[in-house]
């Protein structure tokens, strides 16, 4: 078998219901997820040749998915894992293999369900025990219990440093709220202003509430298949034009970058020079926005603006509809959904495809997707278009 | 923040060893000299699996820091916040650190630390850092 010769391109997307669904098995929404991308597609679940499965907090599903959907004679099925970083690699995998030959039509998908009735979103991601074992349990004894205090602590390092504000941070807040409610998908939609991000209760100072993600239940897949083939498939193709990963390795010791740099100064140099582009013809931004911070930490490393002037550049209102640099126009994590690495993925589909109805942007020729894991550890860029490459 | 009841884990045992005699013993590369973390697995610098346990100075420095927050309960009251840094021992490793007796307005990049032992009556010591 031969591989694709007119490049790979996304040919399907499936989401179940987001947010606070309950009664289904992470393992049920991957596959709810699945049959909705393949139809979506127009393809049928004996179309694919392969999956690449990869789950958040639950731990499941693996690679029996692929038992559960029923599929047989995949030539290719693995679980991967880099955290927010996974759904770029996952779709360059895919890619990868489409262009090769090991497999012609690829379902890359993402389920959690972290949310319980009656629980607090901050719970789902929280460690809680009366007993602590080792160093390593001492830490977190006290206090080091969520990724939120993490994440405060490269976001002060980026204050210190280059005297990025908490209103700066707010103004990513603000606009990608501005962004949700044009959004039906998302999650939070009603608009909110600076002030209510200042007055929103703190959780790890600098960040606020407002700073910090969603928590969501469901599952989001998409199907990966050559550009040729896509081309006679139901939806616009959306067109693989590079893809890149960035893991830094920042050392916990005198001299570390910690805070100040992520992996997506590796990674987006990467896939720009893959797809034949730079910086400047990127129309929109799709950016893992687990917090504000990241945004704009990812923004810098990018090279849309120097590094350390992020917070000047997020606030002069460029992210929002209407401004030069479109940036989570579904909402993103902070006001869609949080779908890990899959957020910022489906929204780059459905505005590639023309799809984004009140919060389509006029401009789609050149779109980043940027997925970010661990704590500023993993990054993964995907450059994706409506136009096949090259043409 | 409750921080309930340290146990050893059979890994990190010559910290809690060192802790109960108010000393920080971290991580030495054997084969390199390079401090390193109590919880450090390998040295990144040489590769070297063999590390050594050493008493550090207990001095370091303030790199970043959170105020924490509890979620506030159903009752409206707020636990009290948890002030939690990184900090760079004298030595070099930094480590994920507790900050107690420190005024918040004197928080600065720099301010100068040292360890501190806490020996509560269940489970095993632990170590803080406060302002020097």
């Amino acid at each position: 078998m031969t591989g694709s010769t007119a490049g790979a391109a996304i040919a399907g997307l499936g989401m179940t219901e987001l947010g606070k669904v309950y009664g289904r098995s992470p393992r049920r929404l991957a596959a709810d997820a699945v049959r909705r991308a393949v139809a979506d597609a127009g393809l049928s679940l004996a179309d694919l040749d392969g999956l690449l499965v990869s789950h958040g907090t639950s731990g499941s599903p693996g690679v029996e998915l692929a038992a559960a959907l029923g599929l047989r004679d995949l030539r290719l099925l693995t679980q991967m894992n880099a955290f927010g970083a996974t759904a770029g690699a996952m779709v360059a995998y895919a890619a990868m293999s489409v262009l090769s030959g090991a497999a012609s039509t690829v379902a890359c998908v993402f389920a959690d369900a972290p949310l319980r009735p009656r629980r607090s979103a901050g719970s789902a991601y929280q460690r809680d025990a009366a007993e602590w074992y080792g160093y390593g349990g001492m830490t977190a004894a006290l206090g080091f219990r969520s990724v939120n205090a993490f994440y405060a602590l490269a976001a002060r390092r980026h204050m210190l440093r280059y005297g990025t504000t908490s209103e700066q941070l707010g103004a990513i807040a603000v606009s990608t709220r501005q962004w949700a409610a044009r959004n039906p998908l998302a999650q939070m939609r009603e608009p909110i202003t600076l002030a209510d991000h200042q007055n929103s209760r703190w959780v790890a100072e600098p960040l606020h509430l407002l700073d910090c993600c969603l928590v969501s239940n469901g599952a989001v897949a998409v199907v990966v298949t050559g550009a040729d083939r896509a081309r006679d498939l139901a939806q616009p193709p959306v067109h693989l034009w590079g893809w890149g990963q960035g893991h830094p390795g920042h050392r916990r010791e005198r001299g570390s970058d910690f805070g100040l740099t992520t992996g997506a100064a590796v990674s987006g140099p990467i896939a720009m020079k893959m797809a034949g582009v730079s910086v400047d013809d990127i129309d929109v931004c799709q950016i893992y926005d687990c917090y504000t911070y990241t945004v704009l930490v990812s923004l810098e490393d990018y090279g849309f603006c120097p590094k350390g002037e992020g917070g000047p550049f997020v606030a002069s209102g460029v992210l929002g509809p209407g401004g030069a640099l479109p940036t989570n126009t579904g909402g993103g994590q902070l006001s869609g959904y949080y779908m890990w690495g899959m957020t910022p993925l489906s929204e780059a589909v459905i505005q590639a495809r023309g799809h984004g109805g009140d919060r389509q942007v006029p401009r789609n020729d050149v779109i980043l997707v940027s997925g970010n894991g661990g704590v500023l550890d993993h990054h993964s860029t995907l450059i994706v278009s409506p136009h096949p490459k090259g043409a | 923040m409750d921080i309930g009841i340290l146990r050893r884990d059979g890994r990190t045992d010559p910290f809690f060893d060192g802790a109960a005699g108010g000393r920080l013993v971290i991580r030495r590369c054997a084969a390199c000299d390079r401090w390193l973390a109590p919880d450090a697995g390998g040295c990144p610098d040489c590769g070297s699996d063999d590390l050594a346990w050493a008493e550090a100075s207990g001095e370091a420095a303030l790199v970043t820091w959170t105020v924490l927050h509890g979620r506030p309960a159903d009752d409206g009251t707020v636990p009290p916040p948890v002030r939690l840094a990184l900090v760079e021992l004298a030595e070099g490793p930094w480590l994920h650190a507790r900050l107690t007796d420190v005024d918040p307005e004197r928080l600065r990049e720099g301010l100068p630390l040292r360890a501190v032992f806490r020996h509560p009556p269940e489970g095993e010591s632990y170590v803080l850092f406060e302002p020097r």
